[in-house]
């Protein structure tokens, strides 16, 4: 088997990145590919809990990058789905604990034994991201419409050319379509034109993202959940199918803007 | 506020420009053009002040009326100037007022 690895950054911490590799890996499983998600984020970790995994922790990654045990073993196999998988990172240590080169072998071997691999980095462009990035085939960037976020994913981009990565892909995160209309948060061509990459799918603010988190449930599986349609969205477009973007609820019917303006908002 | 300013408000043409977005991109643009250049602080203001010793050794134009920025599209990055001259307007003189004229201002440049 020859999966696609695939790295979630974006500089700044907070955008979403946790949320988006638990969610995507399990759209992914769900659609029948064998996926992996992998916190690299050492020291912090976090995707563990946010998957509602915690408690199923034995080995982690820096026990597999010294030896400690092999990487079957420290992979824990989600109960909901059984081609949902995901390797913890070690929470006592920190980033120096890994290095990109052992970034690169684990990949390799995650590559031959699942359809994805999903690599969830830690905020930052330092170690951490560097591990994150050493063994990754496509990168997806997480920004949300926020100039600070916007400007650290531009830096980012410029680190993944001189990286020399290929494939590199934009998800617009907590979009929030009534901002959007107003014209007080940045839209997606307005995103598109200053970071010019490709984007992958935008994401809408969505309370149930915090709801499904505090269950440890993943939104992805939930048919309710906005943010959730739209992870799933994601995951159908990275296997190559033509998933038409999300149409910003723009809300413009003349009757909701009565109310609108009626309700006094 | 009451709806009947809001509808005003909401109808009025130049409310468009006060959106923050607008503002968002402008301020994001020149500050990913001073991160992807390693840019100095200052670069736009030292920039400024020589290009307008530069022209004003050969020009006269309105100093306080120069703007210099950068702008940056997924294409390109550049460097935009727009340097108003101050040139003395030019005067059309009729031909029944052209005696009246001579000798007393500057000789317009062209009659015709």
């Amino acid at each position: 088997m020859a999966g696609r690895v695939i790295t979630v950054t974006s500089g700044k911490g907070g955008v979403g990145k946790t949320t988006f590799s638990a969610n995507v890996s399990a759209a992914l499983a769900e659609l029948g590919k064998k996926a992996v998600a992998v916190d690299t984020d050492v020291g912090l970790r976090n995707l563990d809990i946010v998957m509602g995994l915690e408690n199923r922790i034995v080995y982690d990654l820096v026990d597999v990058v010294e030896g400690r045990c092999r990487l079957q073993k420290a992979i824990i196999r989600d109960k909901r789905i059984a081609t949902l998988h995901m390797l913890p990172a070690a929470q006592t240590r920190d980033k120096t604990a890994v290095t990109p080169d052992a970034m690169e072998k684990i990949c390799a071997e995650l590559r031959s034994q699942f359809d994805f691999t999903i690599i969830d980095s830690p905020a930052g462009i330092e170690g951490g991201f560097q591990n994150a990035i050493a063994g990754a085939d496509e990168v997806v960037i997480v920004s949300t419409p926020h100039v600070s976020s916007i400007r650290d994913a531009d830096r980012v981009i410029g680190l993944l050319e001189a990286a020399e990565k290929q494939q590199i892909y934009l998800v617009i995160n907590r979009l929030q379509a009534e901002m959007v209309r107003r014209g007080d948060m940045l839209d997606i061509p307005d995103i598109l034109d200053i970071l010019a990459i490709e984007l992958l799918g935008t994401i809408p603010e969505d309370e149930s993202i915090v709801v499904t988190s505090n269950r440890g449930e993943l939104a992805a599986l939930h048919a309710t959940s906005p943010a959730g349609q739209e992870y799933k969205n994601i995951a159908r477009r990275l296997l190559g199918e033509e998933v038409p973007m999300l149409p910003l609820e723009e809300d413009k019917g003349l009757f909701k803007w009565l109310a609108r303006l009626f309700k006094g908002q | 506020m009451g709806w009947l300013d809001k509808l005003m408000k909401h109808l009025s043409p130049e409310s468009s420009g006060q959106h923050s977005k607008h503002a968002a991109k402008e301020r994001l643009k020149l500050a990913l053009t001073y991160d992807r250049g390693g840019l100095a602080q200052g670069t736009i203001e030292q920039l400024r002040d020589e290009i307008t010793q530069v022209i004003a050794r050969h020009l006269t134009i309105d100093e306080d009326e120069i703007d210099i920025n950068f702008d940056r599209t997924s294409q390109e990055d550049k460097l935009i100037a727009s340097i108003p001259l101050r040139m003395s307007p030019r005067t059309r003189t009729k031909v029944g007022q052209a005696t009246a004229m001579a000798g007393k201002g500057p000789t317009p440049p062209h009659q015709d």
